[in-house]
């Protein structure tokens, strides 16, 4: 279980996050939306211990993130191009990212084969580094990377922003297939209501660091949310 | 913050020293006194005639460090070229740029007072020696514009530096001597002054060039794309015998294959097993103790440029590495390895070269090795913890300028890798022996050895609190 107890974020007297308490259940395949500014990234940031939170603490699976470091062999992440290493080739970053999680080669080549329709031929048996792919494949290279080892929890920041229609729909299934198991969380955020109301089962939406809504999916959740959206 | 206007203060001083460096040894040269040999005997006669002589190395010389040195203007190109500008004027702007370079002023600020000393002293024509300078300048600019074109083309950097060692080597050993027909070409120009239109045409040409060049490969796809090289997996097995720190060693070696400025970082780790040479060659200025601080340079000069730079070499996925399954301890202990692999290097290949000059700069190089190794590799690394300089590794250009690199606390570092050494060695040998002088720093460093593990954990204490804001600070863009 992830635990968000009293997590505040504060520049120069701005708060960016203020959440008193956010509880996210093992297994659950859970969605953030929110505006630009929402706090998004800055919430999944604290979880990870990529930021230094003014109040309060981040739990998971009891650990506390800040004074251990025995999180990183469960959790894995991609919220933006500084978790790709540019200067590798995608099989290198591949097996690279294996060997932190105790996969074999021979292991991260099976795993690969499963997105072989995602890659579409682009990335792997290629002649470039990472630094050299299009954007759209630099962010495939590293969504596929997080899921290298079976983590159990996947923190995605907005997964589907700059791709192409069929490797949206691809990533969906992914994602939906994932957070099937029962052991695996899956948080994701996205600015699109549409594509995160597909792959979640709750639903949370930030508004200037505060949770105004947190919700199961229903059937009229995406109007429920559109509604919210468009009332401003 | 108080750690910018220190650097901002310190590359002023910097500034200011180089120029008046450059005015003081224009003087000086002028003057015909020889700068490593200030005894009257070794006065130079003519000092115009010895300016010409070697006027054809200084501009070689200085073609090849602007090219590692100098920031050329096309990356700013980019961003301009939205902007409601008529194209050709974006080009001159960013192309003039150039013109206030360090390097053109510079010579310009060394020329002028040479001129001024020689005209005083001799029976120079004034008249002649302006046409002279205005020539020499005209031919500094041209290597300047010159230098936008070769960063485009690589391999020619390489050919050019090549043949300046060759010619180097030729007169060396009295093949040919250069400075001749340097001597009548130069000297021409003071003589004959009608001949400065010869510069001056060849610089229009090379300046009008250079905007040609950028006028038609203005497009992002065609000469403001950056040239992608084909890659090939590279899996560097001989590493597998370092175990856990193998996965980590594969990566930097990587790193140094394919970022170009990683490559020249370590190469120019490497250039400095040389370094020691200038203070041999000069014992009788700086004296001996000095040669302490060229060894400490040359069997540690990768360790210092490369680690340096850790983890700085990680800032663009530096969140990736703090996410991952990764212990601080093992992914310090591989940079650390690779360090100690840089001392290894560097001690192997300058024992020889210095045992040539005796016994005691053997033994000196093999104990500045030991210290580089116990000691100064730790602080190293620790003062990578407060670098919190982003490094782009695509671009090679700026390896010098990063004010950032600064701090006062890398600075305050220096003390104990330099100074003390140094210090050590002048009291002990001042007592005993040069070689028990020698022999107390390398003793120093093989203690420093035996406390890897209690030191390891204070590097990782000080990596673990300024990890947030080295996070923040590499997210910045520049």
């Amino acid at each position: 279980m992830i635990k968000f107890n009293n997590i505040s974020k504060t520049y120069s007297k701005q708060t960016v996050l203020d959440v008193e308490s956010l509880e996210i259940q093992p297994g659950q395949a859970f969605g953030l939306v929110g505006n630009n500014g929402a706090g998004k990234t800055t919430l999944f940031s604290t979880l990870l211990d990529l930021i230094k939170p003014s109040t309060g603490e981040v739990l998971n699976n009891d650990i506390n993130v800040r004074t251990s470091e025995d999180w990183k062999s469960f959790t894995s992440a991609f919220l933006d191009e500084s978790f790709l290493i540019g200067y590798l080739m995608p099989e290198e970053y591949f097996y690279f990212v294996g060997e932190l999680r105790n996969f074999s080669k021979k292991q991260v080549d099976d795993f690969l084969t499963d997105f072989e329709d995602l890659f579409n031929n682009e990335i792997l048996g290629g002649k470039k580094y990472i630094r050299d792919l299009s954007k759209g494949n630099q962010k495939k290279v590293g969504i596929v990377a997080a899921l290298i080892g079976d983590p159990k929890v996947i923190v995605l920041d907005e997964p589907f922003a700059n791709l192409d229609p069929t490797t949206q729909i691809r990533l969906k299934k992914i994602i939906k297939n994932l957070s099937k198991k029962e052991d695996v969380t899956v948080l994701v955020s996205s600015h699109d209501l549409q594509d995160v109301t597909e792959v979640s089962d709750r639903i949370v939406l930030l508004e200037k660091g505060l949770i105004i809504k947190d919700i199961k999916k229903t059937t009229k959740t995406l109007k429920d949310l559109e509604s919210y959206f468009t009332k401003e | 913050m108080g750690g910018s206007l220190f650097a901002k203060i310190f590359a002023w001083i910097g500034i200011v020293y180089f120029t008046l460096m450059a005015i003081g040894i224009g003087f000086i040269h002028g003057t015909g006194i020889s700068l490593l040999n200030p005894d009257a005997d070794n006065k130079i006669e003519f000092p115009f005639e010895w300016i010409n002589e070697n006027l054809i190395y200084a501009f070689a010389y200085w073609i090849v460090l602007r090219y590692i040195l100098q920031k050329i203007p096309i990356v700013n190109i980019r961003q301009l070229l939205l902007t409601p500008m008529k194209k050709s004027k974006v080009i001159r702007f960013a192309v003039n740029r150039t013109n206030f370079s360090t390097f053109n002023l510079m010579s310009i600020f060394y020329l002028v007072p040479f001129s001024l000393t020689v005209y005083s002293m001799g029976d120079l024509d004034s008249n002649k020696l302006i046409f002279w300078n205005v020539s020499i300048i005209a031919i500094v600019y041209i290597t300047n514009y010159l230098n936008i074109i070769l960063n485009k083309r690589d391999s020619l950097v390489f050919i050019f530096a090549g043949v300046l060692i060759l010619f180097r080597a030729l007169e060396y050993w009295d093949f040919l001597d250069f400075t001749v027909y340097s001597k009548i070409i130069f000297t021409s120009f003071y003589n004959q002054p009608i001949l400065v239109l010869i510069p001056i045409g060849l610089l229009a040409y090379t300046y009008y060039s250079v905007i040609r060049y950028f006028r038609f490969g203005l497009y992002i796809d065609t000469g403001l794309q950056v040239k992608v090289a084909e890659a090939r997996q590279d899996d560097f097995k001989f590493l597998n015998r370092f175990g856990d720190m193998a996965k980590f060693l594969r990566n930097d070696f990587r790193l140094i294959k394919r970022s170009k400025r990683a490559r020249n970082t370590a190469l120019m780790g490497i250039g400095f097993v040389l370094y020691g040479l200038i203070f041999l060659w000069a014992q009788d200025i700086y004296g001996e103790t000095m040669l302490i601080f060229g060894y400490l340079f040359s069997t540690g000069g990768f360790m210092f440029t490369f680690c340096g730079l850790v983890p700085s070499w990680d800032s663009q996925h530096y969140s990736f590495m703090m996410c991952q399954n990764i212990k601080y301890i093992d992914y310090l202990k591989s940079k650390w390895y690779l360090g100690c692999l840089g001392i290894g290097i560097a001690t192997l290949l300058a024992s020889p070269i210095y045992a040539y000059f005796g016994l005691f700069h053997f033994v000196a190089i093999i104990c500045c090795g030991v210290y580089n190794l116990g000691l100064n590799s730790y602080l190293t690394l620790w003062a990578g913890a407060f670098t919190k300089s982003k490094v782009d590794l695509d671009s090679m250009k700026n390896a010098m300028g990063d004010s950032k690199a600064f701090n006062s606390k890398t600075l305050l570092l220096t003390i104990p890798q330099m100074v003390v050494p140094v210090v050590v060695y002048l009291v002990v040998s001042k007592f005993f022996t040069p070689m028990t002088g020698c022999f107390a720093i390398g003793i120093l460093g093989a203690v420093g050895v035996f406390f890897r593990k209690p030191v390891f954990k204070l590097i990782i204490q000080t990596y673990k609190t300024e990890k947030y804001s080295t996070l923040s600070a590499y997210k910045e863009t520049n």
